[in-house]
């Protein structure tokens, strides 16, 4: 037994005390952290892998509608495009997320059968399909999802796609995607004419023009040729993609509210304590403490309850994200690498949460009068 | 610690009122007292005379409704702030001991010095120095409900010691003590202010703990008999 009593342990100690009630608390934001980590850990891993598809097949400029999440750009203006002196060559496409199986859902790419996006497609077996039949090549991981092979029929959407080729992308998510030739994709989709985006190579930068302001020249070149639409640089487009955007919201909105759950689990079990504790602030006041001692302990009990819950959380979250890495149905959208930074972030959070949590209740508790306190039954 | 050659008395109290429940009840009228540097004053009166009141406001506890309390020529709650007061120049001892059950004993005494820069190693010395002066070296490391009420009393004692304060307020320190223990905190209390030269004030019902002090006052209706 050490003797000496700090600050941390006198905290430790009124926590000790309802170990029970502390334990839920800690499920309570550890469950909140959990979300946090697994929710926006998936949505950044997803576009991770958006950018590492743009990267491997060389597109320089997306241009999509300036609204969000809709595949309504007209293919005809691929024509305005391929006339604007920057552009050497444009790939118009869809994509969009489709159910194959129950089980199986998978991103679904429509190209044409001449783009340059095959070349960073690496074909296992089979190869291209051809414009406007009902073939389809699939990624090796959804090949496997759906055990198919090549000679094999897909049913997409109530029509029977032949399976011509097998491939292995760059990216989990090509990995985990079909592709179909456009026409057809428009067609079974009744989207005919419409295209999601179109993948935009430019010519190589002219002597003296750095790769960002040239970037800059074709984006506003493409910009002013088509009023209505976005030329945004691949980079970029990774991140404020529909898709990736939807992910992301998705993730931090259902975090936000897992969290604000936490909150309130703290904050009612720090006003509680409080509540119960109303004569020993009384008594600690009368040996000597101050106000702000009191709201430092409170603060830091507080705190540690945060923290303690978000190390938990952690915990639970990179299991939850190792899970979803390997079912079936997010393993092409998800790897179960995460980023330190979100494990610091997931902390920072837990911390905060705890902080804010404590501050009410803390805040009572320093203002209350040190005799009325003692008189307290 | 008390500086008996500093002039003047170390708590001077003039025309104290208190009032509670939006001055629906009159605790203290009109009370007086001065007490000198080293002194050892009993307070007695019938329960509810306003006894505690009056330790509250000479132990910074509380302000008063109007009038002043000077320690050491400083006007209470302007010149010195009751915190800072009761930190640094106040020990309290209470009739239910009062300790913390999470903490034990040797943490108990510890507590007081967490509010002031004390430093870990000090705080632990200082702590186990006060309970052996006490007579507890052998429950340093009991915890409250593991000590009998002689015991926690003379921890609370220890604690109330802990910031080395040169004054020491008991109200009804031997209440819920019997007649033995009550005998034997008395002579501690008094020990202490001998040894160390504090100034000590006591409030009790009992006659015959009063008799023990050199100065006794009476409270009656919240105001000093005699
Ligand atoms: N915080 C308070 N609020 C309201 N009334 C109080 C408070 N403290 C004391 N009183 C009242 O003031 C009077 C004096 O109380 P107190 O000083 O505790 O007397 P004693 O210690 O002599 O028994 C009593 O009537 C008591 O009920
Ligand atoms: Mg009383």
């Amino acid at each position: 037994m050490s003797a000496h009593l700090s600050f941390a342990r006198f905290a430790w100690r009124n926590l000790w005390r309802r170990r029970f009630r502390t334990l839920l608390t800690l499920f309570g934001i550890g469950m909140a952290i959990a979300a946090f980590v697994a929710l926006v850990g998936f949505s950044n891993s997803f576009e991770s892998e958006w950018k590492r598809a743009y990267e491997s097949s060389g597109t320089d400029i997306a241009v999509v509608q300036k609204t969000f999440l809709n595949t309504s750009v007209d293919e005809s203006d691929g024509a305005t495009l391929m006339k604007l002196p920057d552009v050497a060559s444009i790939s118009p496409m869809i994509l969009n997320m489709m159910d194959l199986t129950p089980e199986v859902n998978a991103l679904a790419f429509g190209w044409t059968a001449d783009t340059y996006e095959f070349e960073s497609l690496h074909f296992v077996s089979g190869g291209r399909f051809h414009d406007g039949k009902s073939e389809v090549i699939l990624g090796e991981l959804l090949a496997q999802n759906l055990n198919k092979q090549v000679g094999d029929t897909l049913d997409i959407q109530g029509t029977g796609f032949k399976v011509v080729g097998i491939f292995h992308g760059a990216s989990a998510l090509e990995e985990g995607a079909a592709i179909l030739p456009l026409d057809e994709l428009q067609e079974i989709s009744s989207l005919q004419g419409k295209v999601t985006t179109f993948h935009v190579r430019l010519k190589p930068a002219p002597p003296g023009v750095s790769s960002e302001q040239y970037l800059k020249q074709a984006q506003g070149q493409i910009e002013a040729a088509l009023p209505g639409l976005k030329a945004i640089p691949a980079a970029e487009r990774a991140a404020n993609n529909q898709l990736v955007g939807a992910a992301h919201a998705a993730a931090w909105g259902t975090s936000l509210i897992a969290l604000i759950i936490g909150i309130l689990g703290i904050a009612n079990t720090m006003a509680m304590s409080v509540f119960e504790r109303t004569r020993e602030i009384g008594i600690l006041r009368a040996i000597g403490w101050k106000r702000w001692n009191i709201l430092l302990l409170i603060e830091f009990e507080a705190t540690v309850l945060g923290f303690a819950g978000g190390i938990l959380g952690i915990g639970f979250g990179v299991a939850a994200l190792r899970l979803l890495s390997r079912l079936p149905q997010t393993a092409s959208i998800v790897t179960s690498t995460i980023a330190p930074s979100l494990l610091i972030e997931a902390v920072f959070v837990a911390v905060l949460a705890g902080l804010l949590a404590g501050a009410v209740p803390a805040w009572r508790g320093a203002k209350l009068s040190p005799v009325e306190a003692l008189r307290y039954e | 610690m008390s500086n008996p050659a500093k002039p003047g008395p170390i708590l001077e109290a003039c025309n104290l009122f208190k009032s509670y429940d939006e001055g629906r009840i009159e605790a203290l009228r009109e009370v007086s007292v001065s007490i000198q540097h080293g002194e050892f004053l009993a307070i007695s009166g019938p329960s509810g005379s306003g006894k505690s009141t009056l330790l509250q406001l000479i132990g910074g506890l509380d302000a008063p409704t109007s009038g002043e309390v000077y320690f050491e020529g400083s006007l209470l709650g302007s010149a010195i702030d009751l915190d800072t007061y009761r930190a640094k120049h106040v020990g309290f001892v209470f009739q239910a001991f009062h300790l913390m059950p999470t903490l034990r004993a040797i943490e108990n005494v510890q507590v007081p010095m967490l509010a002031l820069k004390t430093s870990a190693d000090d705080r632990v010395k200082r702590a186990e120095t006060l309970l052996m002066e006490m007579g507890l070296e052998n429950r340093m490391g009991q915890y409250p409900n593991q000590l009998s009420a002689g015991e926690r009393q003379r921890v609370a004692i220890a604690r109330a010691l802990a910031n080395s304060p040169s004054i020491l307020v008991a109200d009804e320190p031997t209440g819920n003590l019997d007649s033995v223990n009550s005998a034997r905190i008395m002579e501690m209390l008094t020990g202490i202010q001998k040894k160390h030269g504090m100034t000590l004030i006591i409030v009790t019902h009992e006659n015959d703990i009063a008799e023990m002090a050199p100065r006794h006052i009476r409270i009656r209706d919240g105001r000093v008999e005699s």
